[in-house]
């Protein structure tokens, strides 16, 4: 999956301690985000919050790739589920299973992105949308499927909640990332000199 | 000001010590009965099926000693959105063509269906937060962390990386109540240079979601940059992935935890299976 042919495998060990630690830290934020009132914003819609939570998926997935993404989607999804006061997700097939998609499809967004020579500043932020809309879709359409709400419910959720997420987590993945790699960039250039 | 106060919030590894009969089980054996239990709420659609989960919850919180009022203390917060909920689904629940209408008035249609699916909804929510107060109130973290290790360590066989997986939990639960510190210091730290942090009312939309920007993206970076410092913290100790470690904590499956576990299949089997009237 890594491509790890060129680098030796000291190099390859120290790049999974790496996806470990980074996988809990950010997974550390998400259940920080959820805990606290710091990752939800009050709209007063019947999902009742527009949340940033999701964010440490996207960012995991954007910097370490598909699995760290992954797997912090299910540790988000797994504090929503156990500290959800509504009761839609105290369903784990609401709660849990769509955001594990969450940093993937963060990931596929990126790199396919890269691939194709997109610079960084207009792919970060429809990467951070992409994400954030993977959430908003797939809880919605779990919703659908497990509680029958009727669709134009779904659908003014969809845009009351889900666009503004989408925008915050443009926003928001664009200035993390774009700091983030700023700095080691300017760190690796004062190990050199 | 209590704005700026976050750590209070965090109440991650709250434990109550009753030395119960389910404290005392191995914490293998309360995780995987933990995940029967709610699957077996999660699949079960039938009114009578989730009345007898309920009851089986009250006498899992009764057996583990805990108190009605912790067991239960995610309900009460949550009482006005299950009502709220509750006439939502009932109003606007979309039926069947054959089926059994009550009232139908313009756009609301009340049936027996929509009335039976927002009681299985409230029911389920009440038993889910009953089943993770047992299992959390009875079980430490480091109890937690542990079991689920010891449990995915079959997985390795796969080539799951299980200790992997324990440690990156391990590293998520200690981070959080440093990070919590670390974002009152950013939010106090913002304000004082002036940030609009905990000045805007709740519905000022946008100005809260602007005043969460100044201190959500330091976060974000301050916390992968202790990342950087921690892996290379654990490499000077000789951290090598996917090598064997030994643990201070051996568990021994005793015959109680056998029957616990034995008991739980069968209940949670038969609630699953059983044709339940309604």
């Amino acid at each position: 999956m890594q491509g790890y042919s060129a680098v030796s495998a000291g190099e390859a060990k120290r790049s999974q301690t790496r996806r470990i630690v980074v996988t809990g830290v950010l997974a550390a934020i998400a259940i920080l985000l959820g805990v606290t009132r710091l990752g939800f914003i009050p709209v007063p819609t019947a999902a009742g919050n527009a949340t940033i939570m999701h964010l440490p998926a996207v960012i995991g997935g954007v910097l370490e790739g598909p699995v760290v993404g992954g797997v912090i989607g299910l540790i988000f999804g797994l504090t929503s589920f156990f500290d959800a006061t509504n009761p839609v997700f105290k369903d784990p097939l609401v709660a849990i299973l769509p955001r594990i998609f969450i940093g993937i499809v963060a990931y596929l967004v990126y790199a396919g992105l890269r691939r194709v020579r997109v610079p960084a500043w207009v792919n970060l932020p429809i990467t951070g949308f992409m994400g954030s809309a993977t959430n908003t879709v797939l809880v919605l359409l779990m919703i659908w499927l497990r509680f029958h709400w009727r669709l134009p419910v779904i659908l003014s959720v969809a845009v009351v909640n889900g666009l503004p997420e989408a925008v915050v987590s443009a926003i928001i993945t664009t200035a993390v990332v774009g700091a983030y790699l700023g700095i080691t960039r300017r760190n690796a250039k004062s190990k050199i000199s | 000001m209590a704005d700026f106060e976050l750590a209070r919030y965090v109440t991650i590894g709250q434990y109550l010590a009753t030395d119960s009969v389910i404290h005392r089980l191995d914490p293998r054996v309360k995780l995987v009965a933990f995940v029967l239990w709610v699957v077996a709420a999660s699949c079960t659609g039938s009114l009578l099926g989730n009345a007898v989960l309920l009851i089986l919850g009250l006498a899992g919180l009764a057996l583990a000693r805990i108190p009605l009022r912790f067991g239960l203390s995610g309900v009460v917060p949550a009482i006005p959105l299950i009502l709220l909920m509750s006439v939502l689904m009932v109003l606007f629940y979309q039926p069947d063509p054959g089926a059994h209408v009550w009232l139908h008035w313009r756009i609301l249609t009340i049936t027996w269906e929509g009335v039976r699916l927002a009681l299985v909804s409230a029911a389920r929510f009440i038993e889910m937060v009953m089943f993770i107060s047992i299992l959390t109130l009875s079980t430490t973290l480091s109890d937690l962390t542990r079991a689920l290790e010891a449990l995915l360590r079959p997985l390795r066989a796969l080539r799951f990386p299980a200790d992997e997986a324990a440690l990156m939990v391990s590293i998520a639960l200690r981070f959080v109540p440093t990070l919590a510190q670390e974002a009152e210091r950013l939010m106090k730290a913002q304000a004082a240079r002036g940030a609009d942090i905990g000045t805007a009312r709740p519905w000022q939309l946008i100005r809260r979601t602007r005043s969460v920007l100044p201190v959500i993206v330091p976060l974000f970076v301050s916390a992968l940059r202790r990342a950087d410092e921690l892996v290379l913290a654990m490499e000077a100790r000789g951290y090598v992935p996917g090598a064997p470690r030994s643990s201070y904590v051996e568990y021994a499956a005793r015959g109680s935890d056998a029957m616990a576990l034995a008991l739980t299949v069968l209940l949670c089997a038969l609630i699953v299976w059983l044709p339940w009237p309604w």
